[in-house]
């Protein structure tokens, strides 16, 4: 009641006043109208262009069309093995999202940086069960199970949470090139004997890339927390 | 005669006091450029290291009491158990055979003062004799 008296008593000060400028100019006025109207529609269109890009993260990799649905770019089926033994397989991630990088215990280039970084991914997901970080060994046989268990221990993160996996060494780097599009490989003209990129991978439900940064730097790691939050919205 | 020489003698000391702290501030630069470059990925810019991974250099009892056993793990790298502010780290650190006995100097100058620590500066003959008690083995 109290709401339409006051809707009621601002709609009469507004004809008045449209009125009482109708009189004056009523050119004007239509001209008037006529920007509120346009800028109203803009700020609508920006509005929602802005909201539907906040909504969505873009999914890498190719798209088919199978004749009824888009069909995009997926992780290819896997099997290594973690720091506690256990098979690591894509049913691991089933219904989870997880951050997925390579490295291996004895790099002392970039991997370390890395690790420093993903240990922050590790501690800003605590409470969020249903994000997994998944490190892969690109150099698995150095990094056995035994070695990748010590490591983890001594970063002092939960085995359930964060992976650290080995196996057979051609399906890492396949993997690595194949599936999450970044390189891995041998190489001897460096100290450390293999090359591998720093880049963070953000793989979603469906087993989707949805984000790639790198986990070299403190700010792009920070967009990545961003956006598994963005990610777990959706 | 005698106002001279105290006015001489008063300049020198001037000298050799700016020489040495010019001294200090070039080790202590170039020890920060190779301290980026050879150590800071494990140990980390700000020296604090990473978990029980890899120790802390920042205020390390470690590297204070162990000072030739720190300079030549520079070098020769270190494997096996060692202590470091109360924690266990076990994992080897691979050396760096190419560093020289002044790049040495300049990187233990730049960690005995940095992140609180003021040690003063690490001079090549120190190096020198710590380099003489390594174990290589």
């Amino acid at each position: 009641m109290k709401y339409t008296k006051a809707m009621k008593l601002f709609w009469d000060k507004q004809t008045t006043v449209n009125r009482s400028r109708s009189t004056v100019d009523s050119g004007q006025w239509t001209v008037d109208r006529l920007w509120t109207i346009i800028y109203g529609l803009l700020t609508v269109v920006l509005v929602s262009s802005c909201t539907h890009k906040a909504k969505q993260l873009p999914i890498f990799g190719e798209r088919k069309w199978n004749g009824k649905d888009t069909v995009y770019h997926t992780i290819a089926p896997f099997q290594f093995v973690d720091q506690d033994s256990l098979p690591i397989t894509n049913a691991t991630f089933q219904g989870k999202i997880y951050v997925a990088d390579f490295f291996f215990t004895s790099c002392r280039t970039i991997c370390p940086i890395m690790k420093t970084q993903m240990l922050r991914v590790y501690e800003a997901t605590q409470t969020t069960p249903d994000i997994l970080l998944l490190s892969h060994s690109i150099d698995p046989e150095y990094d056995t199970v035994a070695l990748l268990h010590d490591f983890a221990q001594r970063l002092g993160v939960e085995s359930k949470r964060w992976h650290f996996v080995t196996g057979v060494k051609d399906s890492i780097f396949k993997i690595a090139q194949t599936s999450y599009f970044v390189s891995a490989m041998e190489d001897n003209s460096e100290p450390d004997r293999r090359i591998h990129s720093g880049a963070f991978l953000l793989i979603d439900k469906q087993g989707r890339i949805r984000g790639k940064y790198d986990g070299t730097k403190e700010e792009s790691v920070n967009q990545l927390l961003v956006d598994i939050k963005r990610l777990r919205n959706e | 005669m005698d106002r001279q020489l105290w006015a001489v003698s008063l300049l020198l000391i001037m000298i050799s006091c700016s020489e040495k702290n010019t001294k200090y501030n070039q080790y202590f630069a170039r020890g920060e450029v190779l301290y980026e470059k050879q150590c800071s990925n494990c140990h980390q810019k700000n020296g604090k290291g990473l978990g029980l991974v890899y120790p802390p250099l920042a205020s390390s009892d470690y590297f204070e009491k162990n000072f030739n056993a720190s300079l030549c793990l520079m070098k020769y790298g270190i494997k096996g158990s060692i202590d470091v502010n109360g924690k266990n780290f076990n994992k080897p650190m691979p050396g760096v055979p190419s560093l020289t006995e002044l790049e040495i100097a300049e990187i233990a100058t730049y960690i005995a003062n940095s992140w609180e620590s003021n040690h003063g500066m690490v001079e090549i003959q120190q190096v020198t004799e710590a380099l003489r008690t390594c174990n290589t083995k």
